[in-house]
């Protein structure tokens, strides 16, 4: 007889019944998720670890309310985000993102030259300070998007906006972005 | 996607994370439901008085403010440090049915969806709907017309408080989650007219049409917000 693993629905089943092992099994998944988010939250590995074992903690405990059929990812991270921006107010150290080393980068294709791993190494510096330079709201919901590869949907539910909002804050902060990367954009709109 | 896109996703697999810890997931039994909602305290004719006279004639909590929220109906004041009074319960008026609710507060009560286990009704037409035991209330959805004047509800709040302005079905509204916060009822003078207390869970208020809706309960921001969604 072959048996396969539980779905997600069956282990959140088994949870909201106090199946705590099947709570444990079900967000092992995502457990990575949760401390990056944490982590470009309140910008310190610390605070982030702190937020993402409380805020998990708060969800299985919260489980009982989660809504049937519900993803269950976005609702763990929700949790995970609130308890990340609780910390991040009260603010310690906050630590900027930084670029792995380029030996450790993988390896594409084709091997690069020697030129073209520093213009890589290069744009992916600036494009990094230019994130950093970018408001918060913007810099969250760009991060969200791309760093954490969150769907529109799901960012709207972990940073508690709007689908519309989300889009159109992703869109703005992607111009501001743009531009802060090509000075010349800006002048030209001038 | 646009290539800026494209660049920013690159940027996932090449920024320095850090590692990500094992989290302790061995979690117990669950509590029990009830026990692990605060009880929402009631009862206040005492407080008032002290806490009235607090802030109307004391210099240092006047002055003390550091920030002040405001939706329609509600204010919310930041203060350096919370008065030192005794704190009492909420008092949530008469208890009534739906009917006689509806009557008193002159409109339509809202709910989350399902049947309240009480309803109550203020003089000041302040309608609650209530889950749970109503002496220890698991989540509470007050509503009353916030257009009557501005500041019919206000909180104080201390800095270990937190306080953010949200968009609840594209109304204003204000999450309040924190150690310790009072909340006050006005007159149409903005005088504290009856009451105040210690809140322990989270409160989320928001407008809706010409409603001034309050829901208490242990939530986070998310949940709250799926709730406040439910109200109909």
């Amino acid at each position: 007889m072959v048996s396969r693993p539980p779905t997600e629905d069956e282990l959140v089943e088994r949870a909201r019944g106090g199946d705590a092992a099947a709570f444990a099994a079900l967000v092992r998944d995502h457990e990575e998720i949760a401390f990056r988010t944490a982590y470009l939250i309140a910008r310190n590995a610390a605070d982030a670890e702190d937020a993402a074992q409380v805020g998990l903690t708060k969800a299985w405990r919260a489980l009982p309310r989660f809504r049937r059929g519900a993803p269950f990812r976005p609702w763990l991270l929700t949790i995970v985000a609130n308890e990340a921006r609780n910390r991040r107010r009260a603010a310690g150290r906050r630590e900027g993102l930084a670029l792995r080393a380029a030996h450790e980068l993988p390896s594409g294709d084709a091997a690069p030259s020697p030129e073209g791993r520093a213009l890589a190494a290069e744009e992916r510096t600036a494009l990094l300070a230019a994130l950093e330079q970018l408001s918060e709201d913007d810099r969250t919901v760009l991060s969200c998007r791309y760093l954490l590869d969150l769907a529109e949907e799901e960012t709207a539910q972990v940073l508690s906006l709007r689908r519309g909002t989300v889009k159109s804050r992703t869109s703005r902060a992607l111009g501001r972005l743009r531009r802060l990367l090509d000075p010349q954009l800006e002048e030209s709109r001038v | 996607m646009s290539e800026l896109e494209l660049r920013l996703s690159a940027l996932r697999d090449e920024l320095a994370w850090p590692e990500t810890p094992r989290f302790e997931l061995e979690f117990g039994r669950r509590p029990a439901r009830a026990s692990r909602v605060r009880p929402l305290l009631l009862g206040f004719a005492v407080l008032l008085a002290v806490l009235a006279g607090v802030l109307a004639f004391s210099p240092g909590a006047r002055s003390a403010f550091l920030e002040i929220f405001r939706i329609r109906g509600a204010t919310v004041e930041r203060v350096e440090s919370l008065p030192d009074v005794p704190v009492q319960r909420i008092d949530f008026g008469e208890r009534v049915d739906r009917e006689e609710a509806e009557r008193r507060a002159g409109f339509a009560l809202l709910d989350l969806g399902g049947e309240p286990d009480a309803i109550f009704v203020r003089p000041d037409g302040l309608a609650s709907v209530v889950y749970g035991d109503p002496s220890r209330p698991r989540l509470v959805l007050s509503q009353a017309r916030g257009a009557i004047f501005d500041g019919f509800i206000k909180k104080t709040a201390d800095r270990g408080t937190r306080i953010e302005e949200v968009t609840v079905d594209g109304e204003r509204g204000l999450f309040v989650d924190g150690p310790d916060h009072f909340v006050m009822f006005l007159d149409e003078n903005g005088l504290i007219t009856d009451e105040s207390t210690y809140l322990a869970g989270t409160v989320l208020l928001w407008n809706r049409g010409p409603l001034l809706l309050r829901l208490e309960g242990d939530l986070t921001l998310g949940e709250a917000f799926a709730l406040a969604e439910s109200v109909e």
